[in-house]
């Protein structure tokens, strides 16, 4: 049943998986407490035009991806530093800008013709010993930023006016995250490609999230779901002959309704039962409904 | 700083702030001593977070001047993406310890130590490990108190900290209150309620701009609350064991529900 692994380029595809979870899993965590899940979205789209630029010109693709969405990277932190929130108007601008910039570019400048599926769709079974290389580089990195900067990205999301006296807002771990997650984009494309980047980036740990409490359980399960949602993906892609990172999305999405669907049941079941709610299944609803919560209600913090 | 009793930990001189080219909030002067507790007073939208946000140095003055001898901790106002951050009220605490340490460093034992003290001191021993989330309102206050505790701040803003707290909570964190400024902290509390603020050593009134400023018994006249408040004022009779109390009659207001 599982002879796919029997096969070197499916090996390879495998171990590009595991090392991918591996940075989705810790950053995936810091995209969804500091509200970057449309910002990576937008960073992996940005790089699709770097990529058909890349594939036209015969230059890497890596490079070429990689700097687009440095260049992406570097504008949204220039905003953030300046104290202009809300990155979302601008990112999707860049998505939508992104996208009809590199079509055009493969459609009418390269004719890249067929490679354009593979660059906004990735083709994990066709790995090289680059995109591994990258994809070592991108956890490595993601790993240790996380040990040291872990502290204060968690300090700044939970409280952002206070990050100042605190001592803690500096525009340069901020921008670290930014470019790491640009980078972990990057590195994501040749496995799942431009437009489902975010399937292993921010779905798994978007998933996680809603049974754990505290960040390093909430890691290690990111990380232990991203793994086992792209290795059941490239198994599946494997037999039915499906693209894997259609396959890795459509699994990971999924999970994450059944997961969200499962919590909102249960929160269901013990407010009609009154019960107290089971350890880690705790629902937003039971905040919003609180007296507390209404009386605050309307009154914007920000 | 010289040493003086005197010297402010805050002062600021027509302090002109803003989100854009144009001042929400101007003409802005008024100082904060060690050991005082000044109430901030204003309707919604009269600028009080705006003011706090200038002190911590979310906003860049747009005009007059703002000196501040100390970092501020502060006590935001309720959020609701807080609550379901993945964080323990040690966790909380703990985030006051940061500055102290290498960027690359965890919290040591030190660290530990000094934000279990500090929740402790706020009564909240046992909760350390709660998750920030499940705590009542009141101690979620509270925990942030410990926080700027663990931070050592001299000057401590707390932005509407009583909102949505039962009269036991509002109790507790008043005195509270009166221990960090009995030990030398300026505190500056962002309030809605009028007779709270009485309490406190002195009161700044806003809306839009600075209506006034100082002791609380000569400073809140009717005049001056009914520009804060831009409503009309009506006596109240003597109740039992009460003298004459002032009831405000709001304008209609656009952005309350409840
Ligand atoms: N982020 C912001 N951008 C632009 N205007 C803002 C922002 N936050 C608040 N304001 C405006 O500044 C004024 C003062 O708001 P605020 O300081 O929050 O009042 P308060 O805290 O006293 O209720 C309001 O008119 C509000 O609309
Ligand atoms: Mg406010």
């Amino acid at each position: 049943m599982f002879e796919a692994f029997d096969y070197p380029f499916v090996q390879r595809a495998l171990v590009e998986v595991l090392l991918l979870s591996l940075a989705a899993g810790t950053l995936g965590t810091w995209i969804v407490v500091r509200g970057l899940a449309f910002y990576s979205h937008g960073v992996a789209a940005a790089a699709f035009p770097g990529l058909v630029l890349a594939d036209g010109l015969g230059f890497s693709a890596t490079l070429g991806a990689f700097g687009v969405a440095l260049l992406f990277a570097l504008t949204v932190g220039q905003l953030a530093a300046r104290g202009r929130g809300g990155h979302d108007s601008l990112t999707a601008l860049v998505l939508v800008a992104a996208l009809a910039i590199g079509v055009v570019l493969a459609s009418d400048v390269f004719h890249s013709g067929a490679n354009v599926e593979t660059l906004l769709f990735g083709s994990l079974l066709a790995v090289d010993d680059a995109d591994i290389r990258l994809a070592i580089v991108v956890a490595a990195l993601a790993l240790l930023a996380t040990w040291t900067l872990g502290q204060r990205w968690l300090a700044v999301g939970f409280d952002p006016s206070a990050a100042r006296g605190l001592g803690v807002r500096s525009p340069a771990a901020d921008l670290v995250l930014l470019v790491l997650i640009a980078l972990a984009a990057v590195a994501t494309l040749s496995a799942v490609g431009a437009l489902l980047a975010t399937a292993l980036l921010v779905v798994p740990a978007a998933t996680v999230r809603m049974a754990t409490r505290r960040m390093l359980p909430w890691q290690l399960g990111t990380i232990v779901l991203a793994a086992a949602e792209g290795t059941a993906g490239l198994w599946l892609s494997f037999e039915t002959n499906a693209p894997p990172g259609a396959t890795i999305a459509v699994i990971a999405g999924g999970i994450f309704a059944l997961v969200a669907l499962a919590r909102s049941a249960a929160t269901m079941y013990t407010r009609t039962r009154g019960v107290a709610q089971p350890l880690g299944l705790r629902p937003r609803v039971a905040f919003e409904n609180s007296p507390e919560a209404r009386s605050r209600g309307g009154e914007g913090a920000r | 700083m010289s040493g003086l009793a005197s010297a402010p930990l805050v002062r600021t001189d027509a302090l002109a702030v803003g989100y854009g080219a144009a001042p929400v909030l101007s003409d802005v002067s008024f100082d904060l001593r060690a050991g005082e507790r000044i109430g901030v007073l204003g309707p919604n939208g009269g600028g009080k977070t705006t003011l706090f946000r200038a002190l911590l140095g979310e906003l860049k003055p747009l005009g007059g001047a703002l000196d501040l001898a100390a970092r501020c901790g502060t006590v935001p106002q309720t959020e609701r993406s807080r609550l379901d951050f993945p964080v323990s009220a040690l966790d909380v605490a703990l985030m006051g310890a940061i500055a102290g340490r290498p960027w690359w460093k965890h919290p040591g034992r030190a660290e530990r130590r000094a934000a279990r003290e500090a929740l402790a001191r706020v009564g909240l021993a046992e909760l350390a490990d709660r998750s920030f989330g499940e705590l009542s309102g009141g101690q979620r206050q509270r925990v942030l108190v410990a926080r700027a505790l663990v931070q050592d701040a001299r000057i401590v803003l707390l932005d509407e900290p009583f909102t949505g707290l039962d009269a036991v909570s509002i109790r507790r964190l008043e005195d509270l209150l009166d221990e960090l400024a009995g030990e030398g902290r300026g505190v500056l509390i962002a309030t809605h309620d009028v007779e709270q603020a009485r309490a406190w050593d002195r009161v700044l009134c806003l809306n839009r701009r600075q209506v006034a400023f100082g002791p609380p018994a000569e400073t809140l006249s009717l005049d001056v609350l009914a520009a804060t408040y831009g409503g009309s004022i009506v006596t109240l009779p003597a109740v039992a064991g009460e003298g004459e109390r002032l009831a405000l009659l709001p304008p209609h207001h656009h952005d309350h529900e409840h």
